[in-house]
C-alpha cells in the first residue's frame, strides 16, 4: 500500500474516519444500555431488560422515540443561536477521536500495513485540549438562547465550572508531557510499550492519574458535579427548552464527550493498546484498548450510583482551591524528580 | 491543494470578519469572530506552524472569547438604537480611508518583489513543539518572563476592577424597625461571615447598610 | 505552485482594514474592543506567515508572546467595561465620550 500516493491515503482515511464513527455511535448507544443497567443494578433493582434479549435493542428504541418527538423552537429573535449549539456540542464532541491510535501496526495479507490510527501529527494533546474548550460554547449559548431563566442559569454555572476544570485538566497532563517529552499521542503510547506493563505512565504519576480523573468527570458534566444538569435543582439545565434532535445531538455530545475523556485517559495512563501478548498478535491490542475503555466507563457510572452531587460553590472551591494548585504541586515534583535523575546520571 | 485550501479559508476569515463588523446583535458579532479565529488556526497549519494554531484556539477561541460572551450575557446587552444624525458621516468616510489604506497595501505588495514567495513544504522543522521551546527559553527567555509578569498584573487588576464593593442597589431602602442582620450582609468584604449584627433603630440599620434613610415625617403628608 | 507570501499579506491588509472600519463604525464598546482583537490576529497572521517563508521561528514566538498580551488586555479591558456600565449603564461610547457621569 502506497502511503505517498494522495488518492489512496484520502480514501483510507475515508474508510478510517467512517469505521471510528460508527464505532463510537456503536459504543455510545452500549454506554446508555450500560448505564440503565449498571445503575440499576446497583440500586437493586433489574433495568429495561425487554427490547431484545437482556436489553440490547433499548438504546435504538430509545433513539427512535425522540426523533418522533415533536421539535419546539421558542419563538424569538435568538433562533439562529438555538439551533447552532447542539451542532457546536456534537462537532467538537466527535473531533476529538480524529488523533487516538486504535491498535498497533497491523498487516493485512494483500493491503499491506497499516497503523490503526486517523491521524498523527506534533501538536495532538494541544488539539485535544483545544476542541474541549470550543466545546464550552454549545452549553453557554444553548443557555442564554432559550429564554428561560432556569437554562440560563444552567448554562451559565455549567461553563463555569467547565471552564474552571479545564485548567486542572490541562495541568495534570504536563506531568505526563514532561515524562514523555513529546505532545504527541501515538508516541507517548509507543513509549508505554515493552517492560510487561511497567512502563505504564500511571506508575510514574499516580497524583496526575487521580487528578486528570477528578478533572475529566467535572469537564464532562457527570456525577458528582452534575449540578446544572440536575432534575432536581434546575429542571434539566441548559437543555430544558430542547426536545428530538436537538436533545438526541446533546445528549450523544455528552457520552461521546465520556468516551473520549476515558480513551485520552487510557492512552496517556493506562499505556493504550498495550498488553499482554500483543506482539504476536496485533489485533489484540484493539481489543485491550476497548476493555480499558469500558473499565472507564463502569467506573463513571460507578460513581453516578454512589456519590450524592456537590453542591456549586463547594464545586468551584474545589477545583480552584484544591485542584489547581495540587496539579501544580504535581508539575513541580514530576520536574524536581527528572532533572535529578538526569543529573545523577551525569 | 494548498491553494485550495488557502482559498476557502481565507473566504470563511473575511467573510466572518465583515458578519462581525456588520451584525448589529452582540452577541453574533461575538459568534462570527470566533469563525474569524477558528479559519486563522486553520491558516497556520497550512503554514506548517501547528503548535500556534492549537494555542490560537485554545486561547483566542477557547479563554478570550468566553469571556466576551460571559460579559455580553452578563451585560445583557441588546441592539444599539438607531444612528444619530451627526454620526452619519463617519461611515462613507471610513470607507473611503478603508481605500486608501488597501491602495497603500497593494502600492507595497506590487514594489516588493524579491522576497522568496514558494513555501518550502510541509517538511519544515520550524514551527514544530521542539524549535518553539528551544527558543522561548534559550534567546528569548526576558520576554517570556516578562510576559509572565504582565499576566501577574493582568489578573490582579481585573480582579480589582470587577470586585463589588456594594451589594445593594442604590434604590434599595431599610425595613423600618429593630433588625439582626448577617455579618454577609453588612460588609461586602466578609463573604461567607454569618455572625449577626444586632441594630436598634431604623436610622443605624440604614447607616451600616449605607442605604439613604428616609424618615416617616416626608411620606406622612 | 502554492500561495505566495503576498497572498498571506493580502489577507492580513484586509482583515486589518475591516477591524479598522469596525472601530471607527461600532458604538457599542463590546464590538469595538472585538475588532481590535481582529486586527490583532491580522497581524498574527503575517507574523506566522513571514516565520513560514523565511523558515524562522522568531515571526511564531512573536505571535505567542502577542496572544498572551491580547488575553491580559481582554481581561483588564472587560473589567473596565464591566466598571463603566455600572456607572453609566450604557454601552454606548458616545455617551461616555466625557468624564463625567
Amino acid at each position: 500500500m502506497d502511503w505517498n500516493n494522495q488518492y489512496i491515503h484520502s480514501v483510507v482515511l475515508i474508510v478510517a474516519i467512517t469505521i471510528a464513527f460508527l464505532t463510537i455511535m456503536l459504543l455510545v448507544a452500549a454506554t446508555v444500555l450500560a448505564e440503565r443497567r449498571v445503575l440499576a443494578f446497583i440500586q437493586g433493582r433489574l433495568g429495561p431488560n425487554r427490547v431484545g434479549y437482556g436489553g440490547v435493542l433499548q438504546p435504538f428504541a430509545d433513539f427512535i422515540k425522540t426523533m418522533m418527538k415533536e421539535d419546539l423552537v421558542p419563538d424569538q429573535s435568538t433562533r439562529f443561536v438555538f439551533l447552532l449549539a447542539p451542532m457546536i456540542a456534537i462537532i467538537t464532541a466527535i473531533m476529538a477521536i480524529v488523533v487516538y491510535p486504535f491498535g498497533p501496526t497491523i498487516t493485512l495479507p494483500f493491503l499491506g500495513t497499516f497503523p490503526l490510527r486517523i491521524a498523527q501529527f506534533d501538536v495532538a494533546l494541544l488539539y485535544v485540549l483545544g476542541v474541549t474548550s470550543v466545546g464550552v460554547y454549545g452549553i453557554a449559548l444553548a443557555g442564554w438562547s432559550s429564554n428561560n431563566k432556569y437554562s440560563l442559569m444552567g448554562g451559565l454555572r455549567s461553563s463555569a465550572q467547565m471552564i474552571s476544570y479545564e485548567l486542572a485538566l490541562g495541568l495534570s497532563l504536563i506531568g505526563v508531557i514532561l515524562l514523555s517529552g513529546t505532545l504527541d499521542i501515538y508516541q507517548i503510547v509507543e513509549q508505554q510499550s515493552g517492560w510487561y506493563g511497567l512502563q505504564w505512565n500511571i506508575l510514574y504519576q499516580p497524583l496526575g492519574f487521580i487528578l486528570y480523573l477528578i478533572a475529566a468527570i467535572a469537564e464532562t458534566n457527570r456525577v458528582p458535579f452534575d449540578l446544572p444538569e440536575a432534575e432536581t435543582e434546575l429542571v434539566a439545565g441548559f437543555h430544558t427548552e430542547y426536545s428530538s434532535i436537538k436533545f438526541l445531538l446533546f445528549f450523544n455530545a455528552e457520552y461521546i464527550n465520556m468516551i473520549t475523556v476515558s480513551m485520552l485517559a487510557t492512552t496517556l495512563f493506562l499505556g493504550g493498546w498495550n498488553g499482554p501478548g500483543v506482539a504476536q498478535f496485533p489485533l489484540l491490542g484493539v481489543v485491550y484498548f476497548f476493555a480499558k475503555i469500558l473499565f472507564f466507563l463502569f467506573l463513571y457510572i460507578w460513581l453516578r450510583g454512589t456519590l450524592p452531587r456537590f453542591r456549586f460553590d463547594q464545586l468551584m472551591n474545589f477545583g480552584w482551591k484544591f485542584l489547581l494548585p495540587a496539579a501544580i504541586l504535581n508539575i513541580v515534583l514530576t520536574a524536581t524528580v527528572l532533572f535529578l535523575m538526569d543529573w545523577l546520571r551525569r | 491543494m494548498t491553494t485550495l485550501l488557502f482559498i476557502i479559508f481565507a473566504g470563511l476569515a473575511i467573510g466572518s470578519a465583515i458578519a462581525m463588523v456588520s451584525q448589529s446583535n452582540p452577541l453574533y458579532s461575538a459568534i462570527s469572530l470566533i469563525g474569524v479565529f477558528i479559519s486563522l488556526a486553520s491558516i497556520y497549519v497550512t503554514l506548517a506552524a501547528p503548535f500556534i494554531a492549537a494555542v490560537q484556539v485554545i486561547v483566542y477561541a477557547g479563554a478570550i472569547m468566553v469571556l466576551v460572551i460571559f460579559v455580553i450575557m452578563l451585560l445583557n446587552v441588546e441592539h444599539s438604537a438607531p444612528r444619530r444624525r451627526r454620526l452619519k458621516f463617519l461611515l462613507p468616510m471610513s470607507i473611503g480611508m478603508a481605500g486608501i489604506l488597501l491602495a497603500e497595501t497593494a502600492f507595497i505588495l506590487y514594489s516588493v518583489q524579491t522576497a522568496e514567495n514558494r513555501l518550502p513544504g510541509n517538511i519544515s522543522n520550524v514551527g514544530l513543539t521542539h524549535s518553539i521551546g528551544e527558543g522561548l527559553f534559550t534567546s528569548y527567555l526576558l520576554p517570556f518572563e516578562v510576559t509572565s509578569i504582565l499576566l501577574l498584573m493582568a489578573i490582579v487588576g481585573a480582579m480589582s476592577l470587577a470586585r463589588r464593593t456594594t451589594i445593594l442597589s442604590s434604590t434599595a431602602r431599610v425595613v423600618p424597625g429593630a433588625q439582626v442582620l448577617a455579618m454577609d450582609i453588612v460588609n461586602p468584604r466578609a463573604v461567607g461571615d454569618m455572625r449577626p449584627v444586632e441594630t436598634e433603630t431604623t436610622h443605624e440599620a440604614a447607616h451600616l447598610l449605607g442605604v439613604d434613610f428616609q424618615s416617616d415625617r416626608n411620606q406622612e403628608d | 505552485m502554492g500561495p505566495q507570501l503576498s497572498w498571506y499579506l493580502a489577507l492580513s491588509a484586509i482583515l486589518f482594514t475591516i477591524g479598522a472600519v469596525g472601530v471607527i463604525v461600532k458604538r457599542n464598546v463590546i464590538a469595538m474592543f472585538m475588532c481590535i482583537e481582529l486586527m490583532l490576529n491580522a497581524v498574527n497572521l503575517s507574523f506566522v506567515a513571514f516565520s513560514s517563508y523565511f523558515q524562522d521561528v522568531t515571526g511564531q514566538l512573536f505571535v505567542f508572546i502577542v496572544m498572551t498580551v491580547a488575553a491580559a488586555e481582554a481581561a483588564v479591558g472587560l473589567g473596565i467595561i464591566i466598571t463603566i456600565f455600572r456607572n453609566r449603564e450604557t454601552l454606548d461610547v458616545d455617551d461616555a465620550s466625557i468624564l463625567k457621569l
